[in-house]
């Protein structure tokens, strides 16, 4: 049994090491693409009215209502050509082709981007006031404002959250083999397919993603110790 | 890119078919995990080693691994096992339904086990007490207290969990299993229009997690009541303390003090 997922002539190890990278690769480019678009949005929807308020929610009903499948299939089906339409008007005529990476890589960042603002609004908006007040008053200019005063608390707030949004985002980049990804689960697959032997290999699939995703929940902890650094915890 | 209406309503009876697989999946599989997340809860908070091991351990598995490999595990995995396809339950195990029942209630349960014990650790220790101090029995102290604060503790997380799971059931076309996803994927390959059938789905999946949130918020005016009395609303809050900032601020700063800290 074990000689299936060794790495040796007979065994599918190398072909389950490739997958589970190419699902490592998906995974961290979804999470960082969200995490930036989501910041945006968080920076750009702190006032609860307006156009920009009305639009986010839009936004946030559309993709936090329909499954991440449906978005990952609708990139790569018809990506190219929202691309295309989207670039008409300005006389651009782009050739492009959707990937399985792309289009999961995108459809990932857009769902997830809607998890992220709403967590990252959240934490912007319960870092103490007093510390936005003090750095206005010291005439600090508004981009060090947010870059070196409130996203550094936020995210502090934040990661309890980012690392929870990371362990789904991580589980739902298996999504992306049904449009035809390499990843760990679809080599799984093709290894069951010519070995007759499914259980061994989806095991195989489902024990790296309960170990990593285990591995960086304990990690998290030295990120967590950094951004907590200076800050005063009750003595008990 | 465009919306063929035309198409959209000649698929429309299939897509609403697929829409109650979708559905048929997902109300069974809440009432199984709801069924046994109770017993599971008990046996994660008892003070049996081996039994809330298991638990833990039950808990790590099936909610560390993703539900597709769940599927491909049960529906694949097990009927290449003599002993399950010699067995009496093959009948079961051969039917992609049952299967995608099974997987995604395990992996279902495991977060509501999380969610329920979370709520149950969240009952102040007072209240425990003053129950005890009444000479209620133990199952009166969980049955009447605990447990009905746990769910009103635990509505929200259940309510996103639910949502979540649910959105996830599009996965079961990999079983063969037909849901709304399915269906469109097939008129997406009659036709190759993306945009129609993959956009009617949508419009369907959204309503679909809005009625149920919508069910979801009317369970919770009718649980959390006192939460809801008028003047404690968090917009009655916000728009108070709009009130009171000074008016000569930078935009940043008037930005942030509107918003409720």
């Amino acid at each position: 049994m074990l000689e299936l997922i060794s790495f040796g002539e007979k065994g599918y190890g190398w072909l389950l090491v490739q997958g589970a990278w190419i699902t490592l690769q998906l995974s961290f480019v979804g999470f960082a693409a969200a995490l930036v678009l989501g910041v945006l949005i968080a920076m750009a929807t702190l006032e609860r009215r307006g156009l920009r308020w009305m639009a986010w929610r839009v936004y946030a009903s559309v993709f936090m209502g329909v499954p991440s499948l449906l978005v990952i299939f609708l990139l790569f089906f018809g990506g190219a050509e929202i691309v295309r339409g989207l670039l008409a008007p300005f006389g651009i005529k782009a050739k492009l082709d959707m990937t399985p990476f792309t289009a999961g890589a995108i459809g990932l960042a857009i769902v997830y981007s809607a998890y992220m603002a709403e967590l990252v609004r959240g934490a912007i908006q319960n870092v103490p006031k007093g510390q936005l007040e003090s750095a206005a008053a010291l005439c600090i200019p508004r981009t060090h404002i947010w870059t070196k005063v409130i996203l550094p608390q936020a995210a502090r707030l934040a990661l309890p959250g980012l690392v929870n949004l990371w362990i789904i985002l991580l589980k739902d980049t298996a999504l992306v083999s049904l449009v035809g990804l390499n990843d760990i689960i679809a080599q799984a697959k093709i290894a069951a397919g010519s070995t007759k032997q499914p259980f061994v290999f989806y095991t195989a699939a489902a024990v790296f993603f309960i170990l990593f995703g285990a591995v960086t929940v304990r990690y998290s902890r030295y990120l967590r110790e950094r951004l907590e650094r200076g800050q005063r915890t009750a003595q008990t | 890119m465009s919306f063929d209406f035309a198409l959209a309503w000649e698929n429309l009876p299939a897509l609403l078919a697929g829409a109650v697989t979708t559905l048929s999946l997902t109300f069974p599989v809440m009432a199984l995990a709801a069924l046994i997340s109770l017993p599971m809860v008990l046996a994660r908070l008892s003070k049996n080693r081996l039994l809330s091991g298991f638990v833990v351990l039950y808990v790590a598995l099936f909610r560390g691994a993703p539900s597709l490999i769940l599927l491909y595990l049960i529906y694949n995995g097990m009927a290449q096992m003599d002993a399950v396809r010699d067995g009496p339950f093959w009948f079961l195990f051969s039917s992609a339904y049952f299967c995608a029942v099974v997987g995604f209630t395990l992996n279902h349960s495991s977060y509501v086990i999380e969610i329920l014990a979370g709520g149950l650790r969240a009952v102040p220790a007072g209240l425990v007490e003053a129950a005890q101090a009444l000479s209620l029995t133990p199952r009166q102290v969980f049955l009447r207290v605990k447990l009905p604060l746990a769910i009103r503790y635990g509505l929200k997380a259940y309510q996103n969990e639910v949502l979540i799971f649910m959105k996830s059931t599009s996965a079961v076309s990999a079983i063969t299993l037909v849901d709304l996803m399915a269906v469109a994927n097939e008129v997406f390959y009659f036709t190759y229009d993306p945009f129609t059938p993959l956009l009617s789905a949508a419009a369907i999946y959204w309503a679909m997690t809005n009625i149920l949130r919508l069910g979801f918020e009317m369970i919770d005016r009718r649980l959390n009541h006192y939460l809801h009395i008028a003047g404690l609303s968090d917009r009655a809050g916000a728009s108070a303390a709009a009130a009171e900032i000074p008016v000569r601020q930078n935009g940043l700063t008037r930005m942030f003090a509107r918003l409720r800290v």
